[in-house]
């Protein structure tokens, strides 16, 4: 348990009933590193994520999360809303837009949410109410910017195309300040341009937010280009860890998920238009 | 000519109409075994009073109320037809920042135009029994609406035990101002004008008490905890004897008195001038509400209603919202309770049973769902139709038919205006969305949806 590692997963085991989803697993991320998760589907990638943010309680092992250094917090057992004041945020599978709101409402909501609660305040309409929409609308502004959604700020979300739902999940993240942003598969559903472009945007968050990176991808392409280590899942156990390069040379790794196919372009279950992907629900 | 009946405004003509001629007929005489026919012809022929102001056939009668209210629904659309769509919104971040606060200058002008009506109505209704009902069926039902709406409508929570946050207000109104068996708190009698802050601090805590261990459950299971919240509180009301006066209740409650230092001001018998008092709070709770709609407050609620693991991974505690769209919503239900309790200087469980309830989410579901203007003139129409039909009751008419006009009423919203009379933005996008499978959301944005 290094003070360098944001992400410290020991030995966790999580069940559905008779279902072994995780199955000891154990893995680290090291402090501003762009880390990837891959496996077939049902490996237990998702479970993963969920465990991380608190949706899922794992019934074995220690997740310690330590967001500032000397400061570690026990995820298992921690509420989801608790671990996103902790540091981590995260984007979903399929992308869960507040389909109702704007681009612009859907990031003020997280650049907000850690404000005092002040309904009394807003009720009356007063000083401190109206300078702290003030500043959540700047921050809004400077994240629409970073992501480049800026034209979009008025567009109502559910009519974003999928690359820039990808976008406006990552800043509706970021808004919330996050230590780490956990990305479940950003790409799905996205075409070849715009996949570039999300790769760049990722890589500026890790460079210029200083927010280290954990992703899952199906899109080979994109995790070989970004991620800088990875994990392999396999029926929910760890089986292969390493850099890409080593991931690509692994024997294991290219028997159980990536067949004997090109590593370079294989696109795995990712359907082109994203139909499937976005249905599921994450 | 098939083609000219298959447009929408035909389409929605034909419908509206066959509605109208169905509750003319529903609330029309009835025939007899003889005469079949006399029900149906007597609805449309049969002498009616329009308000009290002039006698003439109920067709006549009916054709003219449809005009009003949907002169008024125009009225509305109109105004609100004045907001910046969302896409045409010049796309500067700038310009995104002021968007709010030019709509609002609208949202409010809206608001203007009911207030100013609402501010004559006492000096164009002369007949008593027309002011004392806008006082006890209306405005009293207009508050209780405005808060369920911050409850069902704003943060998506199907509450069916409302009614006993309005007996809470009611009775601690009576219990302060010395009316029960039960002894006021320190042997003070307040004015029943001090009751307000009381009554709305108590109800707000009951809605806190009642929160925290149910509204971890969702949809159903909360609807039924609640039903059964509302159901408990009238049985103690019924069996407590020596506390709330059991079934008979009190009728000792005084009308309201302000005094402070030299200024003193008596509420007595009549109507009027506790119709202001309720219009100045019911102004008070719309500026309140439609603030937090459009605050971090009700942006807040809008994320849970939708995707609560999403909203609760951006760091929102749905937990803690929706208590307080719980107690926000019991604040006013409290201050319903003070009202009724003071004008009719009258209470017993037999007030506040779970038709209330019933009949206050209609008034919402009628309204529109989130849609404060929508609930205030929704409520307002129906609760003056409901008490039309009671005091002009056709022959056979009992007072528990009005659940049948309702359940009806309630079917027909449904079916033709599922978001509601005057829809909420962020309800009628959703509702779209839904039926449409998301997507195609342009033509929402442009279009002037049914």
């Amino acid at each position: 348990m290094s003070d360098d590692n944001i992400f410290d997963v020991q030995n966790v085991t999580l069940r559905f009933g008779g279902v072994v989803s995780l199955n000891d697993v154990s893995l680290h991320q090291r402090r501003g590193e762009i880390l990837a998760v891959i496996g077939p589907n049902g490996a237990g990638k998702t479970s993963l994520f969920n465990s991380l943010t608190g949706v899922y309680k794992p019934q074995e092992g220690t997740i310690t999360f330590t967001g500032e250094p000397g400061n570690p917090v026990s995820v298992i057992g921690r509420k989801p809303h608790r671990l996103n004041g902790a540091g981590i945020a995260r984007t979903f599978q399929a992308s869960r837009m507040f389909s109702a709101l704007t681009t612009f409402e859907n990031v003020k909501i997280g650049a907000e949410s850690h404000r005092g609660l002040g309904a009394v305040g807003a009720m009356l309409g007063g000083p401190a109410t109206r300078r702290g929409e003030k500043e959540s609308d700047r921050r809004t502004i400077e994240l629409l910017d970073f992501v480049g959604l800026r034209d979009e700020a008025n567009t109502l979300s559910a009519s974003l195309s999928y690359g820039a739902r990808r976008r406006l999940e990552i800043a509706r993240g970021l808004a919330t300040n996050p230590k780490v942003l956990l990305l479940d598969e950003p790409a799905a559903g996205t075409n070849p341009a715009e996949k570039l472009d999300l790769t760049e945007l990722i890589r500026k968050v890790r460079d210029e937010m200083g927010v280290s990176i954990l992703l899952i991808e199906h899109d080979m392409k994109l995790v070989m280009s970004l991620a800088e280590r990875l994990y392999v899942l396999n029926f929910g156990s760890v089986i292969a860890e390493g850099t890409p390069d080593e991931i690509r040379a692994n024997e294991a790794v290219v028997e159980a998920y990536l067949g004997s196919s090109d590593t370079g372009t294989s696109q795995a279950t990712t359907s082109p238009d994203g139909v499937e992907v976005t249905d599921a629900q994450g | 000519m098939k083609d000219m009946l298959r447009t929408p405004l035909a389409r929605r003509i034909g419908m509206t109409t066959a509605v109208a001629v169905l509750l003319l007929i529903m609330t029309g005489p009835s025939g007899t075994v003889y005469q079949p026919t006399a029900g149906v012809v007597g609805s449309f022929s049969a002498r009616s009073s329009f308000f009290g102001l002039f006698a003439t056939q109920r067709w006549v009668v009916w054709l003219a109320l449809t005009l009003i209210v949907t002169g008024v629904i125009r009225a509305v659309k109109f105004l609100r037809a004045r907001v910046p769509q969302v896409n045409t919104v010049p796309r500067e971040a700038v310009a995104a920042i002021k968007a709010p606060f030019r709509r609002r200058s609208i949202r409010f002008s809206s608001y203007g135009v009911v207030l100013l009506v609402a501010l004559f109505i006492p000096a164009l209704i002369s007949d008593n029994f027309w002011q004392q009902s806008i006082v006890e069926a209306i405005a009293v039902y207009v508050l209780l609406a405005l808060g369920l709406n911050v409850v069902v409508g704003f943060a998506g929570l199907l509450d069916l035990g409302f009614v006993a946050f309005y007996a809470i207000g009611a009775y601690v109104t009576a219990w302060v101002t010395g009316a029960l068996p039960l002894h006021a708190p320190f042997g003070v009698h307040l004015d029943p004008f001090w009751a307000i802050p009381i009554a709305i601090a108590v109800a707000m805590v009951a809605g806190i008490l009642l929160g925290i261990p149910t509204l971890r459950l969702r949809g159903d299971y909360l609807a039924i905890v609640t039903l059964g919240f509302g159901e408990i509180v009238t049985i103690f009301l019924n069996n407590l004897y020596k506390v709330t006066g059991g079934s008979t209740g009190s009728n000792q409650v005084p009308h309201f008195v302000f005094h402070v230092g030299p200024l003193k001001y008596a509420w007595g018998l009549g109507p009027v001038p506790y119709y202001y008092l309720t219009l100045g709070f019911v102004v008070l709770f719309l500026l309140a509400f439609s603030r937090l709609e459009h605050s971090r407050v009700g942006r807040a609620w809008t994320a849970i209603r939708e995707d609560e693991v999403a909203a609760e991974s951006l760091g929102i505690n749905p937990l803690k919202f929706k208590v307080m769209a719980f107690a926000i919503g019991a604040a006013s239900a409290g201050f319903a309770g003070v009202m009724t309790a003071a004008q009719t200087n009258f209470l017993s469980p037999q007030t506040f049973l779970l038709s209330v309830s019933i009949n206050v989410l209609v008034l919402v579901i009628f309204g529109g769902m989130g849609s404060i203007i929508g609930v205030l003139v929704g409520a307002a129409l129906v609760q003056f139709l409901l008490t039309y039909l009671d005091h002009y009751a056709p022959y056979g008419f009992q007072p528990a038919d009005i659940y049948i006009y309702l359940g009806a009423l309630l079917v027909a919203t449904m079916i033709f205006r599922p978001a509601g009379l005057i829809p909420a933005k962020r309800r009628r996008r959703e509702i779209a969305m839904a039926e449409a499978g998301e997507g195609h959301m342009d033509e929402l944005l442009t279009g002037d949806t049914p």
